[in-house]
Formats: C-alpha cells, structure tokens, sequence
C-alpha cells in the first residue's frame, strides 16, 4: 500500500509523513461518534413524536390514484418519462448513471490531488460532476413537488379546480393538455443523432486544433493527452448522454418534437 | 503528597467510585486496560476491544474536522443499524400476507405500545439513510478520496447506494396501502421495458417474451404486484439485501483501514 501511494506522480500523501499531527482515537474520535449517535437518536426520536409515517387506505389494485408515484429517490427517472420512454427512461439511463458512478476512479486523470476541497485541478471532473447531481435533484424537486394529476405541472401556490379531474391547467382540458406532439421525419431524426454523437465526439479535439495558442486550450489538450482514445470514448460518451437528455427535453417542451428516431421497434 | 491535599472532597468521592468501577476485577476481565488516562492506555483500549479496533489507535488531525468528512459515512452506518433494531422490532408485529399486511400496520398504530412510534423511527430512518448516502457520495467526490489507492472503495460504495435504493424500494410496498402498492407498480412496471428482457421493451419479440416470462415477472414473480411481490419484497427486505449490504460494508470498512482515511496531499 505505501508502495503505491509512493508511487503517485504528486509524491507522498501528507497524512503518511511521520510529521503529520495524529491525535489518539480515544476519546477524540470516539466522542465525535458517541455524541453524532446521541445526536441522530435524538433528532429521530423527536421526529418520530412529531410526525406520522404515512398510510393510506389498503391497497386495491382497482382503484389507480392519479398520479401514481414512484418513491423520491426515483421519482427524477418517473419524471423523465415525460420525455423518454420507459427502456430509456426506467432502464437505460439509470444502468448508464450506475456504470459511470463506478467508472470514475478509473477514467479521472486529473492530478491525485486528494483530501481537500481544493477544485483547481480538476474543474471539468467537479464541474460534470455538479452538473449530473443538480440536474438528479432538480427532476426530483419537479417530481415531487410540482407534478399533479395526469402529470402535469402545478405549481403549489395557485389553487386548482381539479374536483372532477378534468381540469388540467385553468381553463385547459385534460384532453387538450397533451398538446399536439409529432416526431421528427426517420431522416432528419438520423441525421440528427448522427450529427451530433460526431460533433460531440470530435469537438473538444477540433477546439484544441483551431485555438492552440490559448492556455486554457493548451490545459484541455494536456488533459485530452492525458486520456488517451478509450477513457476519452468512456468520458465523452457520458457527457454526450447527459446533454443529449437536456437536448431532447428542449426539444420536447420547445419544439413538440415526441420522438427524434420512430422506428417500429424502438423510439428515441 | 501536596497532591492529595489540594484536593476537594468531590474529586476524593469521584476517584473512589471511579476506582471501584474500574478497579474491580469483572471491570478488569471485560475491558483489560483500566482507566485510560496515559496516551499508551488510551491506545491500548483501542487495540484490545473487539468493537474499537476497527478503528485505528491514532487518527490525523484533519480527518476529525466535521466540515471535512460531515460525518456522512459514519452517520450511514449508524441509522443502518438503527434500522436494522427497530426493523427487528417491527418485525414481531408484521405478517407479509395479503389480507393481514395492512391490518398489522393499523395495529402497530393503535395497539401494540409505542409502536407507531417504532414504525415512524422505521420510516424518517430510512427516508434519513437513503439522503445521507447521496450526501456521503458527494463528500467523497468532492474531496477526491476515490482515488488511488481507493478506487475499489468507491465501487463497492456505488453497490452499497444501490443496495441502499433498494432497501428503501422493497420496505415501501410492506405496509400494503395505496402510496406503496402504486410506487411499486409504477416502478416495477419500468423493467418490463427493458430490452429484449422485458414484453413491453424493444427487441422482445425476438426472445418470445411475453408478459407472463419476462424479467418484470420474474422480479414480482406475477403479472401484476400481489401476494407473490409482497412475500418477495418482505424477504429481500427483511433477509436478502440487508446481507448483502452487511457484507458489503464489512468490506468497505476494512477498505478503509487498509488505505487510510484520506489525507491532504
Ligand atoms: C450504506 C452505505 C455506506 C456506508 C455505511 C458508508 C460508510 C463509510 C464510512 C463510515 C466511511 C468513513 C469516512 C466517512 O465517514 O466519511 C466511508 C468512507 C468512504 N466511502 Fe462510504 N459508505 C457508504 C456508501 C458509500 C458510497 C455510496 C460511496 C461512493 C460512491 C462510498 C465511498 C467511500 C469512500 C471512497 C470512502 C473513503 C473516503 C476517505 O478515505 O476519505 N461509500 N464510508
């Protein structure tokens, strides 16, 4: 083990120089955990006086509650399904966000740089990082909170005429809410995903052709060199997978596109 | 001697009781090291108890400060055996059957003694699990720990949040009500679009999956969630996932005292 940690390119981690300031675990690291275990018991117990896990009536498969919820940590891939179907929504993705979770020690070259909350050399790993998890929790938030009969948007703060579950917006049927969706033309949809997998594949490495001057580009070519071409494919991939989400939700809510690709077997 | 004399008589009635408790030889034969008030007693104690010595003796400095870690593993851990107390307490009061699942929920609220506070310490628990394992993942990214040497680590944590999804999913359906029945359907409905496996995925025909033999029946072990899910979801809960996870973590903590806690570089 110290042989490994020897071997970084950054040198020794600090914390296994014989200098580094060690304190003995008792009491003060078993004190932090006695009083955190005191601490969440409490909080629990207090929580469980003042509200009641909820139950509703028995479960009757004849009667579907609309809208039927999944669970908050899963309602973000429920939430999706708006925009995919569900072999994408329910299947693909989360099997994809799983992979790339355990694929990140192995396809992050950014210097070992460890311990610390310093993000300096490492801006693009924090930054997708970020970006993945806010957007998780943003779906959740529109999940949870502002989804209503019939999945559509409500917001908490008007109050809807929805008694006979017929009202979607003021004024709006339910019938007429799902609004007029059609799906691209087969060709312009192929082109389109075509296009765009060889943009986004070629991209970074075009940018670093054009401008070679910059630093900031001089930095990215590092990093790129860093890579090598199959933890690029694996890194770039991903990034593509996750602005290809935000992509076809624009093109959802801004343009009515259903799906890019129909085809009889599988729609994208 | 000046020692002696300086001291008030509620230190002299302190030390007295504190030696009798640690003085004495049952004291003696369970905790081997007696008070420990000398760096060596203290790492001592750490080194001789079952319990303490997955820790180490020593630990840096920095690995202590609360804003660094959050504490977020460690409280995991902690409501994961919360969990599991007071899952073995509802467990007493629970039968996944059909017909008696809901009813057992009803008497947990208003006739077993405290039990609804049993099943509410159950519910925020895990509701409390699954939030503080996102919040742990987002610790250990942001301060880089899953690098070498903890790569493997970071694996077996991406299993362990699963798992932990998982738990949580399978304990919604238990109590037999509409909020559990329907998340479950609606989640278990989304596997029967997996690829060639599931009858509503692309590609299935070529299998000849059909309702009755794709993955989702088999998950469910139906066509549609009833007795067969519920048993399932009970056994998975209660025995299945929670090994795994016990495993897992045994694995996860060892991980962590082999490679260290992480350091500044
Ligand atoms: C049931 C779930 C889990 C439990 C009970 C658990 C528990 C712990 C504990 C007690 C620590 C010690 C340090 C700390 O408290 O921060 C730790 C460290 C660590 N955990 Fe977890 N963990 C879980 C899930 C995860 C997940 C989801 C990941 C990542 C995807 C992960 C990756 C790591 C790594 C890499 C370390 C070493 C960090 C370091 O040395 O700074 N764990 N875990």
């Amino acid at each position: 083990m110290e042989e490994q940690v020897r071997s970084d390119k950054s040198g020794y981690m600090l914390m296994n120089k014989p200098g580094y300031p060690r304190v003995s675990s008792w009491p003060n690291l078993i004190w932090i955990i006695f009083l955190m275990m005191l601490f969440i018991t409490i909080i629990l117990w207090g929580v469980s006086f003042l509200a009641y896990a909820p139950l509703e009536e028995m479960a009757e498969w004849a009667k579907t509650p609309n809208p039927a919820k999944a669970p908050w940590y899963f309602i973000g891939l429920q939430e999706l399904l708006v925009y995919f179907d569900p072999w994408i929504a329910g299947v693909m993705l989360p099997q994809q966000i799983l992979i790339g979770l355990m694929l990140i020690p192995y396809v992050d070259v950014t210097p070992t740089e460890q311990g610390n909350y310093d993000f300096r050399k490492r801006r693009f790993a924090v930054g997708f990082f970020t970006v993945g998890i806010s957007f998780w929790f943003l779906l959740i938030v529109v999940g949870q909170l502002l989804r209503g009969p019939s999945w559509q948007l409500y917001w908490p703060f008007i109050d809807y005429d929805i008694g006979s579950g017929t009202w979607v917006r003021e004024g709006v049927h339910l019938k007429e809410g799902g609004a007029a969706l059609k799906s691209l033309p087969l060709g312009t949809g192929l082109a389109l995903i075509i296009g765009f997998a060889t943009i986004g594949m070629v991209l970074p490495l075009i940018v670093t052709k054009l401008f070679p001057n910059s630093k900031k580009v001089k930095e990215l070519d590092y990093y790129l060199k860093e890579l090598g071409y199959i933890k690029y494919f694996v890194v770039q991939s991903h990034v593509m997978m996750m602005v290809g989400t935000f992509v076809k939700i624009i093109l959802r809510l801004g343009f009515n596109v259903k799906y890019i690709i129909e085809t009889p077997w599988f729609k994208i | 001697m000046e020692e002696r004399q300086s001291k008030t008589p509620l230190k002299k009635i302190l030390d007295f009781v504190g030696g009798l408790i640690t003085g004495n030889p049952i004291y003696k034969s369970i905790f081997r090291v007696g008070y420990p008030n000398t760096l060596l007693k203290r790492m001592a104690v750490m080194r001789s108890s079952f319990y303490m010595h997955i820790f180490p003796t020593k630990v840096g400095e920095h690995g202590l400060k609360l804003r660094y870690s959050w504490c977020m593993g460690g409280i995991t851990f902690f409501l994961f055996l919360l969990l599991s107390l007071t899952g073995i307490l509802l467990m007493f009061y629970y039968v996944p059957e059909e017909h008696r699942a809901f009813s057992d929920m009803k008497d947990l609220r208003f006739m077993v003694p405290f039990g609804i506070i049993l099943r509410n310490m159950h519910r925020w628990s895990a509701h409390a699990m699954v939030l503080c394992v996102m919040l742990h993942m987002m610790r250990v990214f942001y301060t880089g720990s899953y690098k070498m040497p903890r790569q493997l680590n970071w694996v077996v944590g991406v299993l362990l949040l699963l798992l932990t999804l998982m738990l949580s999913f399978t304990g919604y359906l238990l109590p037999w009500d509409q909020l559990g029945f329907w998340a479950v359907t609606v989640g278990t409905n989304m596997a029967s679009a997996t690829p060639l496996m599931g009858y509503e995925g692309p590609f299935h025909e070529l299998l000849g999956v059909q309702i009755d033999n794709d993955i989702r029946f088999a998950i469910i072990g139906g066509t549609r969630i009833g007795a067969n899910a519920l048993v399932r979801a009970y056994v998975w809960h209660c025995v299945g996932l929670p090994l795994i996870a016990t495993l897992l973590m045994v694995f996860h903590f060892w991980r962590i005292r082999k490679d260290g806690f992480s350091g500044p570089l």
